[in-house]
């Protein structure tokens, strides 16, 4: 076990909270990537007490523990949530690592920003004002939350001052060593985001449109009335609420993009380690073809740019977002010329009839009936094919005494037909399984 | 006392490019309770944004000077900046395309909406996007405004482009509107050519209202003389639109050569109706060639003949449509019957030259021409029924036609156990040739419901629900009792009841058909043709669930244009029905919707 790099994935609900241990030069180096949930802080609080476990003390300090690496891959809820500075009291971090788009002043991404900016403003006040909205659109709203304020805080300034460190804002084509990370065996490459946020994932469209609505607000607004003081007299105040349910949302189309956006900022390591690739991907997503001016996908874009690095088939893949449809680059309606298409076969390839899949996969996720694309049962049962990291679930769970298939989980047929195939470890139904709290492989070196 | 208002003949943009086709003075009926918004019998202006959650003031109404005005001033073209000058922009131009449906020349009656009400909300800014569609369920037409990509990083003010001011996508969106009040069943529907018929309707709404300016046309007839075909403005719909959003000249072309085959194998409606908008587009240049070089009028004259019989030609056979899925074979019989009826003599023989049209796009087949061309057969027949019947005192009302429709449902296909409803029933008069009357006549349009069991793993999550399949005829009498048309979409349920037991009995011998009797054998026939559509109903929705097409209803506000699927399922009762979603995306592209993303799939 010494000898392997190990990647435990706890089970924190809908979120990302991962503990590496790598062992490198004669020692081993102990990564935080991500700590966040849409569930409660208990699963993160739990997390955080196991890893503190792993941890060996500070040289010098017995009573503190050291982490050398913290990456938080993007400001996201569910990825974020746990970064409270009072949750990291005896711990000494090293590095702290965020995306570029997490900082206020970076230049290339000011369109971005101001966009993020907008949209906090607007779901803030949506929330505040009770309106009924869908579970997928709660949950959106859910991510603006005031609460990720602090946590965002926390990253940029409350932890790296009692760490006495800076913070790095990350961009693809840095390595560890440019960030200050001096490793022997472990070579770490930022694969994203592209330090022109902006231009690569913002896209002009959206950009335009931001721009539209202050132009619009201009002459609209000065003589306008206020919904408080003027109801329409043409029509019932019944008609009126219908019309407002039935209006395109702005607030709301404005938080998908900036989320996406959020998303596709994500930062993305690429660990090459004796000989072994493992790729962390965050939420980064896949958006149609790359197009310059577009709205990007952070997938396209790395297919894009550094082809050179996922050309090559992967010994890991941490699955991003949760086990959602957007973001493993997968389209069984197109065929495998198809851009997106390419990607998987490259990275994760399907193995030759007879043989095994090389790599090893895992998933941490939560199948609610909240928010149901999450994760996509059709996609897992892909990537079962693919790695060697897999469970047939349906197997496993019959096995347990007192449980059926039927009753105890909450999905439907159609969905249930997909557990009868192997599926990479995910760490809901695991849990449910062994009772771990958190999903673990470990890696062999090649050499 | 017809009254007059300034609109934009097309588009602020080809009003500046043009500026001959910039705005028009045209005139609406007098509506003694016109009031502010604008607020008439059948619309209401309300100004309301989503984007700032405020109302823009509404445009007021002088009764005195017969004006809309904001403050002291009138609002016509020298006002076109100003918002209140876009409602009286939006409201004038939808109360003319309304008046051009139920003229006598159309469809010869009021024309009611899909909705409970009688005024349809049209909101002119209703928030930001390319984005512009008819709602029923908020009773509404709803226009937004975009900035151009282009605009955005343009010197000086930019300038945004207001779906309300281009008469293409108001004319559209108001042909969904119509449609949706003249065969409401429409929308429950998840068959490619019924959401495509519903496009269709929108972009030949355009195409005809855009001809029907004078000015329009006279200076089109002074460019292009003899060759209509060839006149570009005619071709464009949304021709602003199209070239902010798409980077193309026009959205939508009506000049094209598409036939069937063409069909989209996905649910693709807009790419589907471009097959019929080419096909009518093409009766149209035929029909002013024709005039031009076969009957000598000038190109002016030609170009007036052309939409004045346009109107009655595409829009009189409206009325002959069934009432529930309704296909382009279906319109395309509608159109050639209802040219039979106005027109048996056919001295320039339009009926066999849009019969050719038909066949060549493959809408129509060979076996129709031999039908319809060379079998005998007369103009009019009665039906021979149970119970005898007087037009005039069952269409008076629903009660009563069902009463006449229940009576004789044996001979009128309809299954005995099933309840039936009558959609609607109304008595029509519409005007032929040079002002000739057409006979008066009663539209019946009666519906009822199967209920169909989805058994299979191909319908994914919906796998043992029941779907609702609506079945039902469109019965078009002349008061004398004559069947003018007869457009029926069969169910499969007759079997039970109506003695076909001999048929099933004698199926395994050589010529079971001999032991059937002439109504035996109807009955038969219809059947078939049921069971058929129930199974392309079953193979069109396995279809849509696999292309992830459908959602489930969701009442809830936070509406998203590209989160909201094709067609969502409702349930009533134990049974989803589908519903076709107004199309949030004017600027869609087959090629967009191939590429996007599509996240409120129903995972399979």
């Amino acid at each position: 076990m010494g000898d392997q790099f190990l990647i435990r994935m706890y089970n924190v609900g809908v979120g990302d909270c991962i503990y590496l241990r790598i062992p490198d030069g004669g020692q081993h180096v102990h990564v935080l990537i991500d700590c966040g949930t849409i569930g409660s802080i208990k699963l993160l609080k739990a997390a955080l007490a196991d890893i503190k476990e792993q941890l060996p003390p500070v040289e010098g300090e017995p009573q503190n523990k050291r982490l050398d690496l913290l990456v938080a891959t993007h400001r996201h809820r569910d990825h974020i949530k746990g970064f409270d500075p009072e949750f990291f009291e005896g711990i000494r971090i090293g590095h702290i690592w965020m995306s570029a788009v997490m900082n206020p002043d970076h230049p290339q991404a000011s369109r971005s920003l101001q966009l993020h900016q907008g949209v906090s403003q607007a779901m803030r006040s949506l929330e505040a004002s009770g309106q009924a909205l869908s579970p997928e659109m709660q949950l959106l709203a859910s991510m603006y939350s005031i609460g990720n304020d602090g946590a965002v805080e926390a990253l940029r300034s409350t932890l790296p001052a009692a760490n006495q460190i800076q913070p790095r804002y990350v961009v693809a084509g840095q390595t560890g060593q440019q960030l200050g990370l001096h490793l022997q065996d472990t070579q770490i490459k930022v694969l994203g985001p592209e330090e022109n946020i902006d231009f690569y994932y913002l896209g002009d469209e959206t950009a335009a449109d931001f721009v539209g609505l202050s132009v619009f607000d201009r002459y609209f607004k000065p003589k306008a009335l206020k919904l408080e003081h003027y109801q329409p007299h043409n029509i019932s105040i019944s008609e009126l609420k219908m019309l407002q349910n039935r209006i395109l949302s702005d607030p709301l189309g404005f938080a998908e993009k900036d989320s996406s956006i959020q998303n596709n900022s994500s930062v993305v390591l690429l660990f090459e380690w004796r000989g072994r690739r493992l790729l962390f991907v965050a939420d980064a997503e896949w958006e149609g073809e790359f197009a310059e001016g577009k709205h990007n996908g952070a997938w396209n874009v790395m297919w894009q740019l550094h082809r050179d690095e996922l050309s090559q088939p992967l010994d890991f893949l941490k699955i991003g977002h949760h086990g959602s449809f957007n973001a493993t680059p997968w389209r069984p309606d197109k065929p495998a010329s198809n851009e997106v298409n390419q990607i998987l076969d490259a990275v994760l390839p399907l193995p030759a009839v007879g043989e095994s899949p090389g790599a090893a996969a895992i998933v941490s996720t939560l199948r609610t009936n909240v928010y149901k694309p999450i994760p996509s049962a059709q996609l897992l049962a892909e990537l079962g094919r693919r790695v060697h990291s897999t469970r047939n679930y349906a197997q496993a769970l019959a096995a347990l005494p007192d449980f059926d298939l039927l009753t105890d989980l909450p999905l439907p047929a159609y969905e249930q037909a997909f557990l009868h195939q192997p599926q990479p470890l995910r760490t809901d139904l695991e849990m449910l399984l062994t009772g771990d709290t958190f999903v673990e492989v470990a890696i062999d070196p090649a050499n | 006392m017809p009254l007059f208002f300034d609109v934009y003949v097309q588009d602020p943009l080809v009003a500046a490019e043009s500026p001959e086709y910039g705005f028009e003075t045209i005139e609406v009926f007098y509506d003694p309770q016109l009031g502010d918004g604008p607020t008439s019998a059948r619309f209401a202006v309300v100004d309301y944004n989503a984007a700032t959650g405020e109302v823009g003031r509404p445009a007021v109404w002088d009764e005195e000077k017969q004006a809309f005005k904001k403050g002291r001033r009138v609002l016509d073209r020298n006002y076109a900046d100003n918002i209140q000058f876009h409602q009286v922009n939006v409201w004038a131009t939808l109360q003319r395309a309304l008046e051009y449906y139920e003229d006598f020349k159309a469809l010869g009656r009021r024309i009611p909406w899909g909705f409970e009400g009688n005024r349809l909300i049209v909101v002119p800014h209703a928030g930001y996007g390319k984005n512009a569609y008819y709602d029923r369920q908020s009773k509404s037409l709803q226009f937004y405004y975009y900035l151009p990509a282009q605009e955005a990083s343009a010197q000086g003010e930019a300038q945004l482009v207001f779906t309300c001011l281009s008469a293409d996508i108001i004319h559209h969106e108001f042909g969904h509107a119509i449609l949706d009040g003249i065969r409401p069943y429409y929308i429950e529907s998840h068959a490619l050519q019924t959401a495509a018929f519903h496009e269709f309707m929108g972009d030949f709404t355009a195409v005809m209202l855009l001809l029907r300016n004078n000015d329009f046309r006279n200076k089109l007839a002074d460019e292009v003389g003899a060759n209509l075909g060839e006149a570009e403005k005619l071709f464009a719909i949304a021709e602003q639109f199209g070239q902010t959003v798409t980077g193309r000249p026009y959205l939508r072309a009506a000049k094209n050569e598409l036939s069937m085959d063409e069909l989209p194998a996905d649910f693709n409606p807009h790419l589907a109706s471009e097959i019929m908008t080419g096909t009518m587009f093409e009766v149209l240049i035929y029909l002013a060639n024709q005039y031009r070089q076969n009957r000598g009028a000038s190109a002016a004259n030609a170009l007036w003949y052309t939409i004045d019989r346009m109107q009655r030609t595409a829009i009189q056979p409206l009325d002959l449509l069934p009432p529930v899925d309704v296909s382009f074979r279906d319109y395309a019989l509608a159109v050639l019957r209802m040219e039979e009826l106005r027109n048996p003599k056919d001295p320039y023989n339009y009926y066999q030259t849009m019969l050719e049209v038909f066949i060549r796009r493959k809408i129509l087949n060979e076996q129709d021409r031999e039908a319809l061309l060379n079998s005998p057969r007369y103009l009019l027949d009665r039906l021979e029924l149970y119970k005898a019947y007087r037009v005039e005192s069952f269409s008076k009302s629903k009660a009563a036609t069902y009463r006449f429709l229940h009576l004789n449902r044996e001979q009128l296909f309809i299954p005995r156990n099933r309840d039936l409803t009558v959609a609607d029933v109304y008595i029509s008069d519409k005007l032929m040739r040079q002002g000739l009357r057409f006979p008066r006549h009663a539209v019946i349009q009666y519906i009822w419901r199967e209920e169909v069991l989805l058994e299979g793993n191909q319908f994914g999550e919906l796998e043992g629900s029941y779907m609702s399949m609506l079945c039902g005829g469109t019965l078009v009498l002349d008061m004398a009792g004559n069947v003018l048309s007869w457009m029926r979409k069969a169910g499969t349920q007759l079997g039970d009841e109506m003695h076909l037991q001999s048929w099933y009995r004698q199926s395994d011998e050589t010529d079971p058909d001999q032991h059937l009797s002439e109504d035996e054998l109807a009955w038969r026939t219809e059947l078939e043709q049921g069971v058929a559509r129930r199974q392309a109903f079953l193979q069109q929705m396995a279809a849509l669930i696999q292309q992830g097409k459908i959602s489930l209803a969701d009442a809830r506000g936070g509406l998203l244009a590209h989160r909201q699927a094709p067609l969502v399922l409702r349930r009533e009762g134990g049974a989803f029905r589908p519903e076709l979603q107004p199309h949030f995306h004017l600027s869609e592209t087959h090629q967009l919707s191939q590429n996007g993303k599509r996240t409120w799939e129903i995972s399979f």
